[in-house]
Order: structure tokens, then C-alpha cells, then sequence
């Protein structure tokens, strides 16, 4: 089970926290605004009322600790600034998901030790050009991928001992056997850049290899299964 | 008896549609500013005053060439039929007949004629004492061959440039928004002129050679208050040198007025006159968007429209935001979008194809959408709302599309914990970072495409990746996979049985111009004649 802390609790931390699957991870929602805290308290979020800008009230929340993700979710830059530098002392190996507020305070917080930016204003607008450009792409991936039906994309990194290692891309048949389709696959030994498939000459997959696959859930899950399960063969 | 023939005319006249179409086609012609016919009745008037002022410099040395003469005459004769023809749409005599008439049935009182005499002159005084009116008498008087005198006025004609070109309106706009002051400088002019020509004539007339007149000390006075000062004519008496020096210090106090009132009136000026070329160059377009709010959104999305060259402007209350705007050379207008007249000059009933309400307050998208909504049902609205109660009015108020950017962002947020590599992916894709894109194919009617099953398209070879297929045909919904997508049906990964139809969208992943050759093959019919070919 994977642990998030969350900092700062605003409209944009109660999107992400509710699209979070309880199962597979335990939240705690942290602010230094008790009336925030309160409120999330209320809308039934584990809650802890700390200072963000001590050291000791960071380690106390569990940041060096058990904590895997942090999200930095603060209003103003400075602040998640701040947060993001403190938490990388503490924590090297800590995954930091920062918002931006303003486009150049992007470099500050990569450069602070965040791992991924998100712009919320960017990516509003992307979104509209998006829908006056393509409307119908953009409109099946709300309906879908984003949205309530059951159409998803998943990764599955390619386990030790797994009947899919030493197989060629093209053998994995994986569009009639599961009805999923393969977008891309990363080389984890080479580089983190996605392969995307049509594109690649047929190479065969090594262990610790990444599929990215999309399709309806109970496939993925199938697929995932028999993934791991080393006597299956196709 | 007479009385009654009146009446009747004018009841005629509001019945007969040759009478109103006549008038509104001369409306259009000469008034209406929207119209095309004006430009070009505009721009033929500008090349007869000119032609005309060109023929006027040629008599003074050709006297009594015959072609200058016929000229003359034929540009008079357009003139003066405009003039009449301008007084006549000026007013609506026959309404004004019907209204004194009814007035009088209604008071029972008789009805007479004079009472209508007196209203119609009232109103043809009005049209004739109008500037532009005064000024088409001037250009036309000169001709008038016993008046030669009035030859120099021919000159004045340019002055009817002002009716054709609205640059010269405004300018003219400028100054009459400054009347008052320009009016009060002007009193105060004409003192100071009268004061001083009238002492340094007092002074001057016996002792100077070159002052014989009220006119000499008057003409003296204009050239020392215009600070040009020619110098043919000086002061010789202490008393005149004295009456200089004053007129002197007092002219610079005139003139700087004069100067900062016109600078004023200009720079007032300046944003309307700014305003209006937006406006016109937004006439030429059609098929723009309307950005209402240039916050980062709406500067993201300025950013991606003008990197594909789509057009579209710029309307937000801020001067900052604007001047950001213009700065990157987009076309903005200052102005309160929620406001009928800047949407209908923005171009909203014309050429918008969009309109996008994204600033950052709800309360004013939500109004913004519903303005846009009346003002044109078949308009595309896409809105934004900040908070999720927001969502449902924005649709009641005919938004096609509500965007929520915090949920977007966080949704982002927690997919990217989930699965960093695929959100990477997908996002690179949605977003066209990467080479590879999704794009769609449309199956048009009698395409290569329609009627062939998936499995014939030899997709794989072409290195692209079908992720399925949108259609609205019933005759799809056998097949499994399907998810509903508003009123059409999205078929994930169809089987290679599936056979396309016209209409349907094939969605398609792979590299720009891998889908682009696709595309151009599947237009031009060859990909499947050759191969049975």
C-alpha cells in the first residue's frame, strides 16, 4: 500500500484524493490552516494539522518515513517551493508532485527536486485548443481513459521467470487473446522513453520491461494475472 | 382637399414596398457602415473629388478646355443628386404626415396642413445646417459660373473626403468631443486678436509705412500669435513694441493650450480608433474564436491557435491583459465581453465559429455564456467553471462544454501516481509532444474505405495502431466493446469483421504523417484501386 501525504487541501487536492483508489493507498491530508484541516476533516480525509515549514513537523508526518508520495498542492509558488526543497533533503528517493501557479516557477520547483509539474492552467487550456481542434478524440478520452467507463490504460513491468520474456512484440497477439491493445513499451535497461509500438522493428522483451497497455479493466487485470503466473503459456 | 390627397400619399408610401426597398438600398449605399456598398460608392466618390481637384489645377492653366468642362459638369450633377438623395433618407416625410394626422383624428381636432410644413422644414433645416451637409454645399456652389469667385472653394471639395473615410471622421470626432474648451480658447483668441490689432494699429498708423489698414494690423497680429512672425511687418513705436511683447507672452499661453487639447483629444481618441481596427480586420475573417479572458488559460490557448495560424481574438477587461495581448500580436479588443454590442462587433452572429468563456470569476463566464447563448443559438460555447457547483449553470446557461481546470489537474495528479509511464504516454500523445499522435479518419461517402472490413486496411504495415471506431450508425451496435460518447457509440479495438460504414471516425495512433499519408491515399481512391487493380 502506497503512502501520500497530501499538502494543502483546495479544490484541486479533493479531485486528485477522490480519483485515488482507497485500496491501494492511504492518504493523509495535511495544512497549516486549522479551518482547512477541519473541512477536510469533515469530507472524511485523514487529517494532520502541521506546520510545513519544520523540519520536525515534516518528519513527524511521516516524510523520510513511510511517506512514498508527496503532493505539493499549496496555492501560492513559494510555498510549494519551500515544501518540495525540504521534503528532497529529507527524503531523496521521495516521488514530489508539484502544481505551478505561474510558468516560471516550473524550473524553480524541478530544480527544488520536484519529479512532476503539473500546471493546471497549461493543461486547462491544452485541453480546450484540444476540444475546438479534435473534439472527437478529446471526447472519447473524457467518456473513457479520464472518465466513468471502463476503458483504462494500465503499465505492467515484465516480472522475473514470465513466459513474456524472450518473446517478440509480435508474438504477443495481445489484441485477439485479451482484447487490449499495446500502445508503447519502455526498455527500463535503456532509457525511460516509451517505444511506441508500429514504430519499433520486433524486439523481444527482457525482464523489467514496461508494457503500456489500454483496455477494459477485467483484461487488464486477466492479463496482468497471467503475466506473473510463470507456467502460463500462450 | 388637398389635405386629404397628402394623406393618402403618405399611406401609400408606408404601404409600398418599392418605396421602402428603394430607400434602404440608398441607405446602404450611403450610411449604412456595415454594408459593401458603401465601400465601394466611397471609394468611387474619393476618385471623382480627387479627379476633380486634378482638373481644377489643369484650368488654371488650360483655361476653357472643353473635356474639363463636360467633367465639371457630370461631377456636379453626382454631387448634387447625392445631396438630394441624402436629404431624403435624412427623414421619413410620409411618417411624419401620418403621425401629425393621426395625432389630429385622435384629439379630434382638423387637420392641417401647415402644422406639417412647419415640422418637414424643421427637419430639412436640420439636414441642411448638418457639417456634412454644409460641406456637400461648398463642394457643389463653386460651379456655378457667375460665382467664379467661389472658384477657390472648388478646394473644399476635399473636405467631402471626411464622408468617405472614417480616419478623417475621426479626427474630426476627435475635436468636436473637445468643443467646450476648443470653444472657450477660441473666445478668448478672438479677444486677444481684437485687443491687439486694434492698439497696434492705434500706434502704428502714422508711423509705420507698412501698417495702412485695420486689415495690415490684423494680419500682423495672426502671423505674432502663431509665433511665426515673417517679420515684413515690425513694430516701430515703443507703444508697439510694447503691445508685441504682451501679444507675445500671451500667444505662447494660447498655442500650448491649443496643443494639449488636441494631444488630449487624440489620445482619448486613440483606444476607440485602436478598437475600431480590430473590429474591421476581424471583418475580413471568418471561422475565428472568441477568447473572452486572457489569463493563463486563455494565453495557452492564444499560444497553441497561433502556432497553427487559426484565427481568433482577444476581449478582457484588463488594459494589462490586453497590452500583454497585443504585444504578441494578437488581436484584442479592451473591452466587457458580457456586453451585446462588443460580442455582435467581435463578430459573434458573423464569423465566430467559438466562443470561449474562461476568465477566472464564474459569475462572469456564467453570464458571458448566456449573453453568447442569445445572440446566437448555433454558436459553439465552450466555458469553464472553477467550482463544481458551477457546472449545471453554465449548462442552463448554454455552454456546450463546461471545463473544470483544478479537476483536470488533479485528476492528472492521480493518475500520475498511479501510473507514471502510461500518464506520460498518454499524455504525450494527447497533448502532441511526441511524434506520435491520434488523429481521426473520416469514412466518407464513396471513399476506399467504406464498406471494407478492418482487417483489409493492412494497418500494421502502415505502422499504425486503430484504437477504435466512432459511429452513430445502428448498425455497429452488435459488436462488443462499445462505449456510449454522447449520442454516437466508440467501438474499442473492433475485430477485423467489422465493417465500416460512411460516417464513421477511425481513431488512429501512430506517427503525423503516417496518418497523414493514410488519409491523403484513402481521399484519392487509389490505395485500394491499384491493388485490384
Amino acid at each position: 500500500m502506497k503512502q501520500i501525504a497530501v499538502f494543502g487541501y483546495n479544490r484541486l487536492s479533493f479531485e486528485a484524493i477522490s480519483r485515488l483508489d482507497k485500496e491501494f493507498y492511504r492518504i493523509v491530508v495535511i495544512d497549516h490552516d486549522p479551518v482547512k484541516v477541519a473541512l477536510a476533516r469533515e469530507n472524511g480525509f485523514e487529517t494532520a494539522n502541521i506546520d510545513f515549514r519544520s523540519d520536525d513537523d515534516l518528519r513527524l508526518a511521516g516524510i523520510g518515513g513511510h511517506i512514498d508520495t508527496l503532493f505539493c498542492f499549496f496555492d501560492t509558488d513559494s510555498e510549494n517551493v519551500f515544501l518540495t526543497l525540504s521534503a528532497r533533503a529529507l527524503d531523496p528517493s521521495l516521488n514530489i508532485i508539484a502544481i505551478v501557479d505561474s510558468p516560471e516557477s516550473a524550473e524553480k520547483l524541478l530544480a527544488a527536486g520536484a519529479n512532476k509539474i503539473i500546471d493546471p492552467y497549461e493543461i486547462c487550456g491544452r485541453k480546450i485548443h484540444d476540444m475546438l481542434k479534435r473534439p472527437d478524440i478529446t471526447e472519447i478520452f473524457d467518456h473513457t481513459v479520464f472518465g466513468r467507463h471502463d476503458l483504462h490504460l494500465a503499465e505492467v513491468a515484465i516480472p522475473d521467470n514470465s513466459f513474456l520474456e524472450n518473446m517478440h512484440v509480435s508474438q504477443l497477439e495481445l489484441r485477439s487473446q485479451y482484447n487490449l491493445l499495446l500502445i508503447g513499451i519502455v526498455n527500463k535497461k535503456v532509457s525511460d522513453r516509451l517505444h511506441f509500438v508500429g514504430e519499433e522493428i520486433d524486439r523481444r522483451l527482457n525482464v523489467g520491461d514496461i508494457l503500456v497497455i489500454l483496455g477494459p479493466s477485467r483484461e487488464i487485470r486477466a492479463f496482468k494475472k497471467d503475466v506473473e503466473n510463470e507456467y502460463c503459456k500462450i | 382637399m388637398f389635405a386629404k390627397l397628402v394623406v393618402y400619399c403618405a399611406y401609400y408610401l408606408k404601404a409600398a414596398d418599392w418605396y421602402k426597398a428603394s430607400k434602404a438600398f440608398f441607405f446602404d449605399l450611403l450610411e449604412n457602415r456595415q454594408s459593401r456598398r458603401k465601400k465601394y460608392f466611397d471609394a468611387t466618390m474619393i476618385m471623382l473629388l480627387v479627379l476633380s481637384v486634378i482638373f481644377l489645377i489643369y484650368d488654371i492653366e488650360h483655361t476653357d478646355s472643353k473635356m474639363g468642362g463636360y467633367f465639371e459638369l457630370a461631377i456636379l450633377m453626382v454631387f448634387i443628386v447625392e445631396y438630394l438623395l441624402r436629404g431624403w433618407i435624412y427623414s421619413d416625410t410620409y411618417k411624419i404626415v401620418i403621425e401629425e394626422y393621426e395625432k389630429a383624428l385622435y384629439l379630434n381636432l382638423p387637420f392641417k396642413l401647415s402644422g406639417i410644413y412647419k415640422k418637414l422644414i424643421a427637419k430639412d433645416l436640420e439636414y441642411i445646417s448638418s457639417v456634412f451637409a454644409v460641406i456637400d454645399v461648398l463642394a457643389i456652389l463653386p460651379s456655378y459660373r457667375p460665382l467664379d469667385i467661389l472658384r477657390i472653394f472648388i478646394i473644399f471639395r476635399l473636405f467631402k473626403l471626411f464622408r468617405y473615410s472614417d480616419s478623417a471622421k475621426l479626427f474630426a470626432d476627435a475635436l468636436a468631443s473637445k468643443r467646450f474648451e476648443l470653444t472657450t480658447l477660441l473666445i478668448f483668441t478672438c479677444f486677444l486678436v481684437f485687443i491687439a490689432s486694434v492698439s497696434i494699429y492705434m500706434f502704428e498708423y502714422q508711423n509705420n509705412a507698412s501698417i495702412n489698414t485695420l486689415f495690415d494690423a490684423f494680419y500682423w497680429t495672426i502671423v505674432t500669435l502663431a509665433t511665426v512672425g515673417f517679420g515684413d511687418i515690425t513694430p516701430q513705436t515703443a507703444g508697439g513694441r510694447w503691445v508685441t511683447i504682451f501679444l507675445i507672452l500671451a500667444s505662447l499661453g494660447v498655442l500650448s493650450f491649443f496643443t494639449s487639447i488636441l494631444i488630449a483629444a487624440f489620445s482619448e481618441k486613440m483606444l476607440s480608433v485602436r478598437e475600431s481596427r480590430t473590429y474591421a480586420a476581424l471583418e475580413h475573417y471568418d471561422n475565428f474564436i472568441i477568447i473572452c479572458g486572457f489569463g493563463r488559460v486563455g494565453q495557452e490557448i492564444a499560444r497553441h491557435l497561433q502556432e497553427e495560424q487559426s484565427r481568433f481574438v482577444v476581449i478582457d477587461k484588463s488594459p494589462e491583459k490586453v497590452a500583454a495581448a497585443k504585444s504578441r500580436g494578437y488581436l484584442a479588443i479592451e473591452n466587457d465581453a458580457s456586453n451585446n454590442a462588443v460580442l455582435l462587433n467581435a463578430g459573434i452572429c458573423r464569423g465566430a465559429s467559438a466562443i470561449l468563456c474562461i476568465t477566472g470569476d464564474d459569475v462572469v463566464n456564467v453570464y458571458i455564456t448566456l449573453t453568447s447563448r442569445h445572440l446566437n443559438k448555433g454558436l459553439r460555447i465552450i466555458s469553464r467553471a472553477n467550482r463544481h457547483d458551477n457546472v449545471n449553470k453554465l449548462y442552463q446557461a448554454g455552454a456546450n462544454q463546461v471545463i473544470r481546470p483544478f479537476e483536470i489537474a488533479g485528476m492528472l495528479a492521480a493518475e500520475f501516481v498511479g501510473q507514471p509511464v502510461a500518464f506520460e504516454a498518454i499524455s504525450g500523445i494527447l497533448q502532441s509532444q511526441s511524434d506520435i499522435v491520434m488523429e481521426s479518419v473520416l469514412v466518407s461517402e464513396k471513399s476506399a474505405l467504406e464498406d471494407r472490413n478492418i482487417g483489409q486496411l493492412d494497418l500494421e504495415q502502415r505502422k499504425l495502431t486503430l484504437l477504435g471506431v466512432i459511429s452513430a450508425n445502428p448498425i455497429h451496435l452488435k459488436h462488443k466493446n462499445k462505449y456510449p460518447v454522447n449520442q454516437q457509440h466508440f467501438y474499442f479495438n473492433p475485430a477485423c469483421q467489422f465493417i465500416l460504414r460512411r460516417g464513421d471516425i477511425l481513431v488512429l495512433l501512430g506517427r503525423k504523417y503516417g496518418i497523414d499519408h493514410f488519409r491523403d491515399q484513402v481521399e484519392q481512391r487509389r490505395l485500394f484501386a491499384r491493388r485490384s487493380a
